[in-house]
């Protein structure tokens, strides 16, 4: 009886493949959990990291074009002194009068139309005297 | 034998040791953790304060952009004086192992660099200290070549520089600026507060390696207002090309002229001559520097008696026809040389004491004024007083009290003698005779331009000098004084010019020179409808002649005629109309310049004239209206530049031939009131 029993005991074929271990939902979705939080602090300090160089590269830049925009500024502002300079009256007489040998119109060679000038005129008894 | 292990004390040595080794390092760390926080607390609390100052200083730099000056203009916009960034060159003298080398190297590549500039280069450089000037404000050429020589301790600092485009132009009216950028001279002196502006200040954030990271405008640099002038670029070249001419024509010291708008008071033109390039005021001596306009004093002589008539006209002391005896061509006082007249001129009638410019009859009639009356007119006209706040330094001329003025020093006073004006003054006096008797504020700022908006500056008018029919006299007598009289070569052809000459000894050292003068000769043009007023005086000329008539009215005549041709003010002695001509040069057979419209379409235009009626010349430009104006036997008066906006008299109007036509002209149609349809 025994040995039929330790037969039995031997011979028994215990097949356990079959068995499927049944998932632990709550602890896969604390797996999950805790990936997506450790991913989430790795995408946030990437992001911070990011930001802060792109920052720094921003800043440079800005500070580039605004040296280049005041250099710029000032180029115009030397461009303009250079334009009144070279239309000064004085150097364009002497260029008239040296280089191209012009001269002052005589008086008739030029006719004065009048302007209306918008100044006050005088008192009229100066006029009605005359 | 073997001993079996106690299976069961195992556990509780192997815990035990972990437990020992665990608080061993708990404890280490602990006592690590301790220093890190006791090192934070120290640096973040105890040190803080300093620490955090040294950082700021290490990161942060303040940078100070320097204020640009307002720029100054003329009346028409046009550019006098303006600032612009230039680089100089600085030195941290500790870093320069061997000053002469680098001050010899920097030499080299600077112009104008002579061996006494470069000793003081090396001077500067050879002291002790963390910061020495090299040079100042050079050229962008030199700053890019002292770059190139990548020299250690040096550094190019930007500051800001003024020009004056035009050089000598206005110099004296504008001033000048030194080199820390205040204003030394004229109106960049006078106005050098508004001018000047607010420097600004910006915090930058640098990295390691010094380079800015950010900038924050903790306040902006407020650039300094902008100055207006009431001068015109092209009547002060004018007045400054022919009083230099005058001057060197005639071998004179100096001189001066002004050119006035007697109805505004302002100041169109001020010339001096010596005159000094503001760009460079530092090479020129003082004398050049000087404005001769307001802050020399000269006596005025016949000019003067200006004066002495309009007191005696107001006051009915005289009229222009009474008769004054000036023989025998000499009047005495006791104690002082005779006074002569130029020519025994006898019996003349009171005009003619003033066309002839007698002193003998203006003393007659100054004497008749009495000294009350005349140092109330003297006053009146601006003498012994500064008149012209615009100018800094301006002096207020020499007029003696009448308590004070004997028959003698009356005398004097009568004919422009013992009494010291400046030409300001002496310009400013005449314009009130010219505008009909409004004493006016000479003023050369006519606006203020701050942020875009322009904030006008009126003229003051101080107070009456004389009635308007005694200034009608006046210009009346003044007349005569150019067709007739000592004046003239200041006549111009078409235009009636009112004036006086004058001629007065210099006084040097208590005596009366009888080599040097001071030749002047003031006057407004047309004189029955003034839009200048010109004073001209030349100090000591040496030339073909000494007096006002030889030497200053050629110099009036000029200027004037150039300023009315500029002015576009037209002849008042029998104007011509208006005509356009086509001039062709040598080649006959070279095209006309032709209109842009079509023959017939401008024949279309005249049509309505032959019936009588005004034609439509809006949208034609101002040359075809002309053109077609004088064709119908019209005469035209113009507003503006471009294309007829607007016409009186109205289209379809009736047609008075001779008479004028006033076009309107611009560049953009006119909007209505309410904007556009």
């Amino acid at each position: 009886m025994s040995g039929m029993d330790f037969e039995y005991a031997i011979k028994k074929d215990i097949r356990n493949n079959p068995i499927v271990r049944e998932v632990d939902e709550a602890r896969q979705r604390q797996l999950w959990r805790s990936v997506g939080i450790g991913l989430f602090l790795v995408v946030v300090l990437l992001f911070s990291a990011w930001q802060h160089f792109e920052l720094l590269r921003h800043g440079y830049q800005i500070e580039r074009m605004q040296q280049e925009r005041a250099a710029e500024e000032e180029i115009n502002r030397h461009l303009r002194l250079e334009f009144e300079t070279l239309r000064a009256p004085r150097r364009i007489e002497k260029i008239a009068t040296e280089q191209l040998h012009l001269v002052a119109p005589t008086r008739g060679q030029a006719i004065v139309i009048e302007r209306v000038t918008p100044s006050t005129p005088p008192d009229k008894s100066v006029v009605a005297v005359r | 034998m073997l001993t079996k292990p106690n299976r069961e004390a195992m556990p509780v040595d192997w815990r035990t040791t972990v437990r020992a080794r665990l608080m061993v390092c708990a404890v280490g760390l602990a006592v690590w953790t301790a220093a890190i926080e006791a090192r934070l607390v120290y640096l973040q609390v105890i040190e803080q304060a300093d620490l955090s100052a040294r950082a700021a200083r290490q990161q942060m730099r303040t940078h100070k952009p320097p204020a640009k000056r307002g720029e100054i203009v003329d009346r028409k916009g046009r550019l006098l004086a303006y600032s612009v960034d230039a680089d100089t060159i600085a030195a941290v003298p500790s870093e320069i192992d061997n000053p002469a080398d680098v001050a010899a190297k920097i030499c080299n590549v600077l112009d104008n660099c002579n061996t006494e500039r470069r000793q003081a280069m090396a001077s500067s450089l050879s002291r002790a200290g963390s910061f020495a000037y090299v040079a100042r404000q050079i050229t962008l050429d030199e700053a890019r070549r002292v770059k190139a020589l990548e020299l250690p301790g040096l550094t190019l600092l930007k500051e800001s520089r003024r020009f004056y485009p035009n050089s000598e132009l206005a110099a004296h009216v504008i001033g000048y600026v030194g080199l820390d950028n205040v204003g030394l001279g004229g109106i960049e002196s006078a106005y050098d507060s508004q001018i000047r502006g607010t420097a600004g200040k910006v915090l930058i954030q640098t990295d390691n390696k010094r380079r800015a990271v950010f900038s924050r405008v903790e306040r902006p640099a407020t650039a300094g207002a902008g100055i207006e002038l009431t001068i015109d670029q092209y009547l002060q070249f004018v007045a400054e090309r022919e009083l230099r001419v005058g001057v060197e024509a005639n071998r004179a010291q100096g001189g001066t002229a002004i050119v006035m708008d007697p109805n505004t008071g302002e100041i169109l033109a001020l010339a001096n001559w010596p005159t000094f390039n503001p760009n460079a005021y530092s090479r020129v001596q003082d004398e050049a520097r000087r404005n001769r306009a307001i802050q020399t004093l000269y006596e005025p002589g016949s000019t003067f008696k200006i004066v002495t008539a309009s007191a005696a006209l107001e006051r009915q002391v005289i009229t222009p026809e009474s008769m004054v005896d000036t023989s025998p061509g000499s009047i005495t006082f006791p104690g002082r040389k005779p006074i002569y007249d130029t020519h025994r001129y006898g019996l003349l009638n009171f005009t003619d004491v003033i066309v002839k410019s007698s002193n003998v009859g203006a003393i007659k009639v100054g004497l008749k004024v009495g000294p009350d009356v005349l140092t109330q007119y003297v006053t009146k006209f601006g003498f012994g007083q500064t008149i012209a706040p615009d100018f800094k330094g301006e002096t207020a001329g020499i007029v003696w009290s009448a308590d004070r003025l004997d028959a003698s020093a009356l005398a004097s006073v009568s004919m422009g003698y013992q009494v010291g004006v400046t030409p300001m003054q002496m310009a400013t006096a005449v314009s009130s005779i010219a505008n009909g008797g409004h004493f006016l504020q000479p003023r050369v700022v006519r606006a203020f331009i701050k942020d875009g908006r322009r904030i006008e500056v009126p003229h003051k008018e101080m107070r009456r000098t004389i009635e308007p029919d005694t200034a009608a006299t006046m210009t009346a007598i003044m007349e005569q004084v150019v067709e007739r009289g000592t004046a003239k070569a200041a006549q111009i052809e078409g235009y009636t010019i009112a004036g006086k000459t004058g001629t007065a000894a210099k006084l040097v050292n208590g005596n009366y020179q009888k080599s040097d003068y001071n030749a002047s000769f003031v006057g407004f043009a047309p004189s029955r409808k003034p839009a200048l007023t010109i004073l001209v005086v030349i100090d000591s000329p040496h030339g073909h002649g000494y007096t006002g008539g030889a030497v200053a009215a050629p110099i009036f005549k000029r200027i004037a005629e150039a300023s009315l041709t500029y002015l576009g003010v037209g002849p008042n002695l029998n104007p011509a109309p208006p005509v356009v001509v086509a001039r062709r040069g040598n080649d006959a057979d070279a095209p006309a310049a032709q209109p842009v419209r079509t023959a017939s379409l401008l024949a279309a235009t005249i049509e309505p004239a032959r019936h009588g009626l005004m034609p439509d010349l809006r949208g034609f430009s101002g040359r075809e209206a002309l053109r077609m104006l004088s064709q119908i036997g019209m005469t035209a008066r113009i507003n503006g530049d471009g294309f007829v906006l607007e016409q009186n008299p109205m289209p379809g109007s009736a047609l008075v031939r001779g008479d004028a036509c006033l076009l309107t002209l611009g560049r953009r149609p006119v909007v209505p009131a309410g904007g556009p349809q």
